[in-house]
């Protein structure tokens, strides 16, 4: 194997050993959010959600709706009200998130066939309780509205079933093509997980590149690698890849393999997909980097990119529905096209026929930090001069060379 | 008079630091226009969903056109089997399939239930709602016109029984975000997060500069010594000026930004000054409380900048406070970014009132009196 790679390697696992950071984000905050993102919703299911009830009319049909509302798997109802202001205000301090109100005399209407009335309340300024909220009254209030129809014409000696028939000729029946009961966990866990991951691939690439010029060790990095810069970038940014890409299988077997996550693709090409997603990350942040090579600048690029990648996916709101221009700059992210690898491997049972485009897509980050690497070479020879000497990566040389550094940015700028 | 001076100092160390500028300016400014521009289309309209028409009658093609018409949904290609239906939404090409199957209108023929199955993407929930309610609100209205054709198929003593007897009207009405939008919905958070967030930046670059520096700068204003007073001036003098520069700031993302995006804004003016008073000096303090962790200025950008969208789960408004597990609600009250987050949300989007976000803003001030004790403690510590 080649002997300077080898070099390099090894002088950056030392330095990711010697400081804390790299320590916290390659491990402590990659398996955080592992933790975090694994056991944040609970079982994954809305149920049991506060709601409350305005019985104004307080009759034993009143009370029977009241019952049913509540042996909903999604409901529970918490409170009773006497008044629709005290409900109104529960919501608006969160205490329940919606209400059904049953008017005073609606028995008697419903029974003297005069237009009676259900209201119900959902929250929707939390989008998805209140659609929950909603579906699922709807689907039992439709019952409900019937029932003076249905009664009558049993009375009338009609079966249920053929006034049923005649009331909805027509019905539906609902089946969702994957996840069918709507499980939080199956939706959101894994693919957010890999959003934070890529957040913190691309930081770490970033810091750890631009560290070697803030601390002047730069000329010390390049000598290690016999002058080489590829083989320097490869054989730095090597010992991270390989941490990240443990951490993304490890990820990828604890929702699919301990959590049983359903996966219908294969989970060899969901960890194939994982390992580019985090190549195509550092290659991203290495570009970003060779374009302006100034660490405390294009670090908050970079940290803004990586949030920028958790809107662009397309997990929450669908990519395709925003504006063109967004719409297109979002293929210039790598987690867009690792979620449509996700997407058609947990939804579709894709092939790679279906995906293989999105993997080439990777790929193809890797090309443009590739032709800037001169670029960087010279950006890292600039102020290596001092730092020759350095060999071991102390504090202490840290921070006597900072005070250069601040000189160097501030020219760097003027430039 | 020391806290004068450690705030003209923190003031000019900021206004000369290029990093901060940028996260200031990019952070604040670009980010929340960028996210205003990034989800304007708000709902979704005309999704692709594929038909699977197995009975080929008018009822299915009026079925269709009735679909069609609904403003969620498109209708992206009529086919003949299921099978090339699910060719299609694995190409990505639709969303949602709709089955009516051969005895579709036979079915409607004879009085009986005519089923038509419905199989909806779960890629993204956001689909999902669209489609359901494009499908049922067809689905309604194929009943109504449907429906008095099928009384002859009722016993004839039945239908003059219940021809007039009226049923219950049910009626759905959203409380606050009526239009169901996503903006609406998620912006409001994420602009509290993002106050949050860059001022936590912006506190961690400057502590970093300081740390790396052994903070000799500071003590060329203070004087070295390890006083409570010192440590009381420094916390106090540094927490005005961000304070101050984040007031402004606020105006721009929390008051101008929904005014100008046309997201709620229900709260009365003085209602968010007194929310983000607390709010603003419980991160400041927190930021300061963490400055030992700042040592340089670059990495803690890179562990604070991961935290954003966690931050956003934390704060409830995705996935209710109620169902996470506890160690998570813990956290949430311990830190000002969820609680504020949550609160703001409360107060502007849902007009809620000093009183109904007591539990919140307590909280907050709760915060602030610990983050500043253990501020001071650390700037004693130097």
């Amino acid at each position: 194997m080649n002997r300077d790679l080898i070099n390099v390697f090894l002088r950056e696992l030392r330095r990711m050993t010697s400081r804390r950071i790299y320590f916290a984000s390659c491990l402590v905050l990659p398996l955080f959010s592992l933790l975090f993102m694994a056991t944040l919703f609970g079982n994954g299911q809305m149920e049991d959600l506060p709601v409350g009830v305005v019985d104004e009319d307080n009759t034993s049909a009143s009370r029977e709706i009241a019952r049913r509302v509540d042996a909903t798997p999604t409901l529970r109802i918490t409170r009773h009200y006497a008044n629709e202001t005290e409900a109104r205000r529960d919501v608006q301090r969160k205490v329940i998130y919606g209400y059904l109100l049953i008017p005073s005399g609606f028995t008697e209407k419903a029974g003297n066939n005069q237009e009676a009335t259900l209201c119900y309340y959902y929250h929707n300024a939390m989008l998805s309780v209140g659609g929950e909220l909603r579906s699922t009254f709807e689907t039992l209030l439709k019952q409900v509205s019937v029932t003076p129809i249905v009664t009558q014409a049993m009375a009338m000696g009609a079966d249920e079933a053929s006034i049923t028939s005649f009331l909805m000729p027509i019905t539906e029946d609902d089946f969702p093509i994957y996840n069918q009961n709507r499980n939080y966990t199956i939706y959101l866990s894994q693919p957010f997980f890999f959003i934070f991951l890529q957040i913190l691939v691309l930081l770490v690439t970033t810091y750890a590149i631009g560290s070697e010029r803030k601390y002047g060790t730069g000329g010390d990095w390049l000598q290690s690698a016999g002058g080489n810069i590829g083989i320097a970038v490869v054989g730095k940014l090597l010992p991270s890849s390989i941490i990240f890409i443990c951490i993304g299988v490890l990820a990828n077997w604890v929702f699919f393999g301990w959590m049983q996550i359903p996966l219908s693709g294969s989970l060899w090409a969901m960890n194939l997909a994982a390992i580019l997603l985090i190549v195509a990350s550092q290659a991203l942040a290495l570009f970003l980097y060779s374009l302006f090579p100034v660490l405390g600048l294009v670090i908050s690029v970079v940290s803004m990119v990586g949030s920028l990648g958790a809107t662009l996916s397309g997990v929450t709101f669908p990519v395709a529905f925003m504006d063109a221009p967004v719409h297109a700059a979002s293929f210039l992210f790598p987690v867009r096209h690792f979620m449509e690898v996700v997407q058609s491997l947990l939804y579709e049972g894709g092939s790679l026929a279906d995906y293989g485009m999105s993997l080439i897509a990777l790929l193809l980050f890797l090309l443009p930090p590739a032709f800037l690497l001169p670029r960087l070479k010279k950006s890292i020879g600039l102020n290596s001069s001092t730092a020759l000497r350095s060999h071991k990566n102390s504090p202490s040389v840290y921070r006597e060379s900072i005070l250069e550094e601040g000189e160097g940015v501030e020219a760097i700028i003027q430039r | 008079m020391k806290i004068l001076n450690v705030a003209l100092y923190e003031c000019k160390s900021i206004l000369h630091n290029l990093p901060i500028l940028m996260v200031l300016g990019g952070g604040i400014f670009l980010y929340g226009l960028l996210y205003n521009y990034m989800y304007s289309p708000n709902v979704l309209r005309d999704v692709p969903v594929v038909v699977v028409d197995e009975s080929h009658t008018p009822l299915s093609r009026h079925y269709i056109r009735l679909l069609d018409a609904t403003p969620q949904v498109r209708v992206q290609g009529v086919v003949n089997d299921l099978k090339e239906a699910r060719e299609r939404t694995r190409k990505g090409e639709a969303l949602g399939i709709t089955f009516l199957p051969a005895d579709f209108d036979e079915k409607v023929g004879k009085g009986d239930e005519a089923v038509f199955v419905t199989y909806n993407t779960t890629v993204a929930f956001l689909y999902y709602a669209a489609l359901k309610e494009a499908f049922s609100g067809a689905m309604l209205a194929l009943d109504d016109e449907v429906r008095p054709r099928q009384v002859v198929f009722l016993a004839s003593q039945v239908v003059p029984a219940i021809a007039n007897i009226r049923d219950i009207q049910v009626q759905g009405i959203a409380l606050y975000n009526e239009s169901g939008g996503y903006a609406s919905y998620l912006i409001p958070a994420v602009l509290m997060v993002i106050l949050f967030q860059t001022m936590l930046m912006v506190i961690s670059m400057r502590c970093g500069e300081e740390n790396e520096r052994r903070m000799r700068p500071l003590w060329r204003v203070t004087g070295h010594g390890s006083s409570w007073r010192t440590a009381v001036s420094i916390v106090i003098g540094k927490s005005v000026v961000y304070v101050g520069f984040y007031a402004l700031f606020s105006i721009f993302l929390i008051g101008l930004l929904p005014l100008v995006f046309d997201l709620p804004h229900l709260a009365d003016p003085l209602l968010l000054v007194q929310l983000l008073t607390p709010y603003l000096f419980a991160t400041v303090f927190f930021g300061l409380a963490c400055s030992p962790f700042f040592t340089d200025s670059d990495a803690p950008l890179l562990l604070i900048a991961f935290f954003s969208v966690g931050l956003l789960f934390l704060s409830g408004i995705s996935w209710p406070l109620e169902l996470m597990p506890w160690p998570w609600r813990v956290l949430h009250s311990l830190l000002p970014a969820p609680v504020g987050t949550l609160a703001f949300v409360k107060a502007n989007s849902m007009g809620a009132t000093l009183v109904d976000i007591s539990s919140e803003w307590s909280l907050l001030w709760m915060q602030c009196v610990a983050y500043f004790a253990l501020a001071c403690i650390v700037y004693k510590k130097y």
